[in-house]
């Protein structure tokens, strides 16, 4: 009798399945998803992959990705309506890359994040970009060379630029929520443009190109007040604005000569210290941000052998650099009237009590800020060569 | 009666850190930082300091008759009747907390692994489980402790590990902007689950506990191991998620691990974690719904409590599906009714006690010699 019970009980494990199981035939995998407001309602986009075509074999040469797109008054809602047009469920495990659409991020992008936050198969570590100028659905259509999932081209290509070049700021969700509802801190999302022919770049004809008829990038950061877009920063204040909050891994900087003539620092390490005061009653803000660098190429005459030389060098860069972060810190007390650097933060951790008092009309405190740009550059070396052939070329 | 069951100070010690970490591990993160912000850990460890007073209460209590349980004592010190109706209310606060917890392991796996798994099936298998622990006794419960405290360390040794790269301490600034007042408020909660709720533990300390003397030290000892263990995870909760998103989620400490990502590799491994909350929530159940079938049979006078098991299980397991409609009224629930149902049996009776206890004193001494 026990025996047989027991061998019951071990049979009936292997007839257990799983509740939840989804199969990986069952799954359509998103990797970027794009959301705009048309009339009232939200569009959806969701670029999934084609696991046919990212596979070695069976590959029929079509497109690596497809696009499925709904309408719906809530976000939620136009995603689950995708399956009215997808085979499979759209599963957003493995979202990478969110494209919010420029019309939307102008009326408040709060909302619709949301279910991003709320829905547990979703991690909250993908990278969020705006439109400029374009809709998210002319982005995801597009085609790509090198990374054949346009998804994973545009993560990694945020991820290299803002490594190398420091142009671009990559925020992921959980980042951006956190500036969203900060007292002292407001949202920045980094643009993204479409270059070329969206026609074409929806094709794979695209790709067939040595160089696309339309390509993804990334350009200007967006600027945020609560949960609205309120304007665009250039590329230049873009890096002035990754110097400050401290984001920049690697960057290169022209810089002109003593005696006219570019060259180029390269920007191995920086870092940057804001610190919050309050001085005679004024919030004041202290930023230092150390340098490293190397010289990366001379296209000028000048004798780098001389330590003069390279103390000048430095004492150029620092003034350009002070220059710059200035006015970008100008622009956005006088025009968009937003702290996107955290300088309410920075106070608010320096002295508590004060800023307790100033936080509900920070936005007017901001504008009037004093601020102190403290740059020091430190050249470490000048590469393979010292001085550049340039000297020698004779006439 | 299940007297003579006996475990080591070593494993009592270990019941105590896995009972002390139990739920909280998993809910007062986010409930510390509801209320003290950025300070909640601050909070955790003021609250561990009052914990240890709670603690030390109870090891007073136990040393009078270390060979009663609490219920048996209750009616050593109150007498007969009124014995037996304070012991249905620690019974009671025991049994709904048993129930409770089941629904919160229910929960938890719902909201984050089986979302379309019913929740009855989930709560029914962590209750078949808990019945046989129950069944099998507390030297096996003890016993089964040992071998998956060190499961539970090396899981949260390396989520520790692996989170902390992602520590930002911009999160933790200003300490103690919170104040005094606000931190003595919020640590009420925080006493509540993981200290004076170890009530239930005197149900078998020191009875079944070998080495009596030593016993009150392992209790001290399990106490801070649990707590340091709380403030560790409510630090890194608030430093990495921030203060906001620890209060705003349900689960603080799972959305913890999903931060994990060490150089894109080693990452995504949060189901993985998530055996630490299913460990720890399983003996806290599981002491829970000892004391509850222990202290039943107590007062029913039965000669074994075994026969009780089953049935008081299925109560358990059905219990647990409509104790709450909803996590929202749990947690309205916590805030106001469980804290003083708690603070009532776990606080205000033993200090009951004590006064009784120090009125009667030389009746009492007699007593047991003469029983």
């Amino acid at each position: 009798m026990n025996k047989c019970l027991f061998a019951i009980l071990i049979l009936s494990l292997f007839l257990t399945g799983c509740w939840d199981r989804r199969e990986l035939n069952e799954l359509a995998i998103m990797l970027a998803m794009g959301v705009e407001k048309v009339e009232e309602e939200y569009q959806v986009f969701a670029q999934v992959v084609v696991p046919s075509e990212v596979s070695m074999k069976g590959s029929t040469g079509s497109t690596k990705v497809t696009l499925y797109s709904a309408k719906g008054e809530t976000v939620y809602e136009a995603f689950r309506k995708m399956t009215k047009d997808s085979p499979r469920k759209i599963y957003p495990g493995h979202l990478k890359i969110l494209v919010m659409g420029e019309e939307l991020a102008k009326e408040g992008i709060g909302e619709s994040l949301d279910l991003l936050s709320r829905d547990w198969e979703i991690r909250p570590d993908f990278y969020v970009v705006v439109t400029k100028d374009t809709s998210p659905s002319e982005i995801l259509n597009t085609t790509t060379n090198l990374e054949s999932i346009p998804a994973n081209k545009m993560f990694n290509s945020l991820q290299m630029s803002e490594k190398a070049w420091s142009g671009t700021k990559s925020i992921t969700l959980d980042e951006l929520i956190a500036d969203l509802i900060s007292d002292g801190k407001q949202a920045v999302i980094t643009g993204v443009q479409l270059i070329g022919n969206s026609k074409i770049g929806s094709s794979k004809k695209n790709v067939e190109m040595v160089s696309p008829a339309a390509s993804i990038q990334y350009d200007h950061l967006s600027v945020f007040k609560g949960d609205k877009l309120v304007g665009w920063l250039t590329e230049e204040e873009t890096i002035a604005y990754s110097y400050v909050t401290d984001s920049v891994k690697t960057s290169v900087r022209r810089i002109s000569c003593p005696e006219g003539g570019d060259a180029t620092i390269a920007i191995e390490k920086s870092h940057s210290d804001v610190k919050g005061y309050i001085r005679k009653g004024n919030p004041e803000v202290d930023i230092t941000i150390k340098v490293e660098g190397n010289i990366g190429s001379v296209e000028c005459k000048m004798d780098l052998n001389d330590l003069g030389t390279i103390a000048e060098l430095e004492k150029i860069y620092e003034k350009e650099k002070i220059a710059i972060i200035n006015k970008t810190i100008d622009t956005l007390q006088k025009k968009y009237k937003t702290d996107i650097f955290g300088f309410g933060e920075a106070i608010h951790r320096a002295n508590p009590k004060e800023w307790n008092k100033i936080k509900d009309h920070w936005e007017e405190e901001f504008s009037n800020v004093t601020v102190n740009v403290n740059v020091d550059l430190k050249i470490l070396s000048t590469g393979t060569v010292n001085n550049s052939f340039l000297e020698e070329i004779k006439d | 009666m299940m007297q003579n069951a006996k475990i080591s100070t070593y494993q009592f010690l270990i019941l105590v850190t896995l009972f002390t970490i139990g739920t909280s591990i998993l809910i007062v993160p986010s409930g510390l930082a509801a209320k003290a912000k950025h300070d909640a850990w601050i909070v955790a460890i003021v609250g561990m300091v009052i914990g240890l007073v709670v603690i030390g209460l109870f090891c007073l209590i136990a040393q009078w008759f270390p060979h009663l349980t609490f219920i048996q004592m209750n009616e050593m010190i109150l007498g007969k009747w009124l014995g037996k109706g304070v012991s249905l209310l620690f019974v009671f606060m025991s049994f709904i907390y048993a129930s409770s917890l089941l629904f919160y392991s229910g929960t938890f796996l719902n909201t984050h692994l089986l979302p379309n798994t019913p929740m009855a099936s989930l709560n029914i298998l962590m209750a078949i489980i808990i019945v046989m622990g129950v069944h099998l006794g507390l030297e096996t419960i003890a016993r089964s402790a040992e071998i998956f405290i060190l499961v539970f360390f090396v899981l949260f040794f390396f989520l520790v590990l692996f989170i902390s790269p992602e520590v930002k301490f911009e999160n933790v600034q200003p300490i103690f902007e919170a104040g005094t007042k606000t931190v003595i408020q919020s640590t009420f909660p925080f006493i509540e689950v993981t200290s004076v709720n170890a009530i239930v533990l005197l149900m078998f300390f020191p009875v079944n506990v070998n080495n009596r003397k030593q016993a009150s030290k392992s209790f001290f000892i399990g106490y801070i191991i649990g707590g340091i263990v709380i403030i560790i995870f409510t630090f890194l909760s608030v430093s990495v998620l921030g203060a906001y998103s620890t209060a705003a989620e349900v689960f603080p400490s799972y959305e913890l691990a999903k931060r994990i990502n060490i150089g894109d590799f080693i990452q995504r491994i949060e189901a993985l974690m998530a055996g630490l909350w299913i460990i720890a929530l399983y003996f806290k159940t599981t002491i829970y719904f000892y004391a509850s079938v222990l202290g039943i049979a107590q007062i029913l006078n039965l000669k074994d409590y075994r026969p009780l098991i089953v049935p008081l299980g299925m109560i358990a397991a059905v219990l647990s599906l409509v104790i709450y409609p909803n996590v929202v009224y749990q947690q309205n629930w916590n805030q106001t009714t469980g804290i003083f149902l708690s603070f009532s049996i776990g606080v205000f009776l033993p200090l009951l006690l004590v006064a009784v206890y120090a009125i009667r004193k030389k009746q009492l001494k007699k007593a047991p010699e003469s029983s």
